[in-house]
């Protein structure tokens, strides 16, 4: 049997969508489960954006990160319903003020539970933890952070630092609630200025 | 590098994102502070500890089944591409598609009616009243005028030519003796003054492999034809000139035939083995008869036509002239006489004593003639 070359075109494009893009599914699951916290709502959101990254799987060029690609795909389908559904979140100018005004940056406490680790990220306001998210987890580069938030680089940055911040904080916090913290001690005021 | 800069870029330090200078300064501080050394190594830690936690919680696992159908969904529509508007796409070029598989099946229907049925001739729907005397295999129009009664008139010309060039220019059988065109020209027709000339002219100005042979005028059933008999390519053809009677080339047909050809072949026709290409003017039809192949009778005519069209059309604005003036004459002279007539009344009048009232009533019925 004769297949034609359009068949053809689409065999080899699903093989190559198979190869690069099907591997991510289940991490894609995660962030959607993470982002959208309903699992039938996650599942809807990853369907749709596998389903619009095979129509689209000419535009990705092959070779950069295909993971970075779907989640970007993944976070445009998400804002559209998010703003589709007037459940739009801005940064709030509250949650700002909170990062700036953490004066002190604590060192970071060791021997958390998992549990408080993802705890303390889910504490961050939206815009960090996303960054936090997608740059500690997902391992992404500011660059590709930036193309997937839509936001300049240097938004990634401050976003970062502040969240980073706030994250750290929020873990040392558990930290003292439960008597631990640095496995040498809490560095001196001294080492901390220098 | 100071310890507070350390720990504000530390986290750059452990994406890889900072520049190659900084990353020395990095480590040479490190090297020299334990302190920062354990930040570095906490922060990384929590880093793995993050990842970690993220990926095995139980809360954020996909399902096998919904796994599953996504793969199966995903490959369905990949080696598919069925949606929907590939669908409406297919069955609107399917419609397409029956719709002009339609249109051509009609159109050869109807040109082989047109073809089998007698007395229907390209361009009329109306039957043809003279071609009761013609095979209806005969006369086989293939580029169909659209104007009606003109292109019916053309029809049943072509075949009035196609007999003149068989029986004057191949056979030699009329039963009347020809004319000199020009002594027609002056008798019948004046679109046949020089039009021997006209051709000729056209025939040297071309360089065209086109010889003139002859040139008269002949009587065929009835109807004169200027006759101008040319050899192209060893083959004798002719060119046929003749008048439109009223019915024939009514104002009507001529106005649209004018404004639409413009001496362009508006017809050609096969009758009676001869391959015919027609056009014409207001009052007149030209036709080109020969047994050459039909695009190499249509180029013949195609070289022959505008300088024909031109020369018939110009005899004709010139004889509408005439008639103008002819009419202007005989108004004027008629005129003349009656004002002559009108004075020798009015004298008679004057000699009577009451010759202004005379004049005045002569003047009157004078205007109201006028008028």
């Amino acid at each position: 049997m004769f297949k034609s070359i359009r068949q053809l075109h689409r065999e080899n494009q699903w093989t190559a969508f198979e190869a690069e893009a099907l591997p991510h599914l289940s991490a894609l699951f995660r962030l959607a489960m993470w982002l959208v916290r309903e699992r039938a709502e996650a599942e809807d959101l990853v369907q749709d954006t596998f389903t619009q990254a095979l129509q689209s799987f000419h535009r990705y060029e092959k070779g950069t990160n295909c993971r970075a690609w779907l989640i970007r795909v993944m976070f445009h389908i998400n804002s559209n319903r998010r703003r589709a559904s007037a459940r739009l979140q801005i940064i709030n100018e509250t949650d700002e003020r909170i990062a700036e005004t953490v004066a002190f940056d604590p060192p970071t406490p060791q021997g958390l539970t998992e549990e408080e680790v993802l705890r303390a990220l889910r504490s961050l306001p939206r815009p960090f933890e996303e960054v936090v998210l997608l740059s500690d987890i997902e391992d992404m580069t500011y660059k590709e952070i930036a193309d997937t938030l839509g936001v300049p680089i240097g938004t990634v940055m401050s976003r970062l630092h502040r969240g980073r911040k706030l994250m750290r904080a929020e873990l040392s916090n558990y930290a003292n609630s439960r008597g631990i913290g640095h496995k040498t001690g809490e560095p001196s005021a001294s080492s901390a200025g220098k | 590098m100071q310890c507070r800069e350390f720990r504000e870029v530390a986290d750059s330090y452990l994406s890889d994102e900072l520049l190659v200078e900084t990353n020395h300064d990095m480590i040479a501080h490190l090297e020299g502070c334990a302190e920062c050394r354990r930040e570095l190594a906490a922060r990384r830690e929590l880093r793995t500890a993050l990842r970690a936690s993220f990926d095995k919680a139980e809360e954020l696992q996909i399902r096998d089944q919904f796994a599953d159908r996504v793969r199966r969904e995903l490959r369905d529509a990949a080696m598919i591409k069925a949606t929907p508007i590939s669908r409406r796409r297919v069955w609107v070029a399917i419609a397409a598609c029956l719709l002009v598989a339609a249109a051509v099946a009609l159109s050869v229907v109807w040109q082989r009616q047109r073809a089998q049925t007698p007395g229907q001739i390209a361009g009329g729907n109306r039957p043809e009243p003279n071609v009761a005397q013609v095979k209806p295999t005969d006369i086989q129009p293939h580029l169909a005028p659209t104007a009606g009664d003109a292109d019916m008139v053309l029809a049943k010309m072509s075949e009035l030519a196609a007999g003149d060039h068989r029986d004057c220019a191949i056979n030699h059988r009329l039963p009347q003796s020809p004319i000199d065109l020009e002594e027609a020209g002056h008798k019948y027709d004046q679109a046949f003054l020089n039009l021997k000339n006209a051709v000729r002219s056209h025939l040297t100005d071309s360089n065209a492999e086109i010889e003139l042979v002859g040139a008269h005028a002949c009587i065929f059933k009835g109807r004169w034809f200027a006759h101008i008999v040319l050899r192209h390519r060893g083959r004798l053809a002719s060119l046929l000139v003749t008048r439109l009677d009223h019915a024939e080339g009514s104002p009507a047909q001529a106005k649209s035939t004018e404004v639409d050809q413009h001496g362009q072949i508006i017809a050609c026709a096969t009758a009676s083995g001869y391959q015919i290409s027609c056009l014409r003017t207001a009052r007149h039809a030209i036709f080109v008869v020969s047994d050459l192949a039909e695009g190499e009778n249509l180029a013949l005519a195609r070289g022959l036509a505008p300088s024909v069209y031109k020369h018939i059309k110009s005899a004709e604005d010139i004889t509408l002239v005439q008639r103008l003036n002819h009419a202007r004459k005989v108004d004027y002279l008629d005129f003349i006489a009656f004002t002559r007539r009108s004075s020798l009344e009015t004298i008679s009048y004057a000699g009577g004593g009451n010759g202004r009232r005379g004049v005045r009533s002569q003047h009157r019925r004078t205007n109201q003639r006028l008028e």
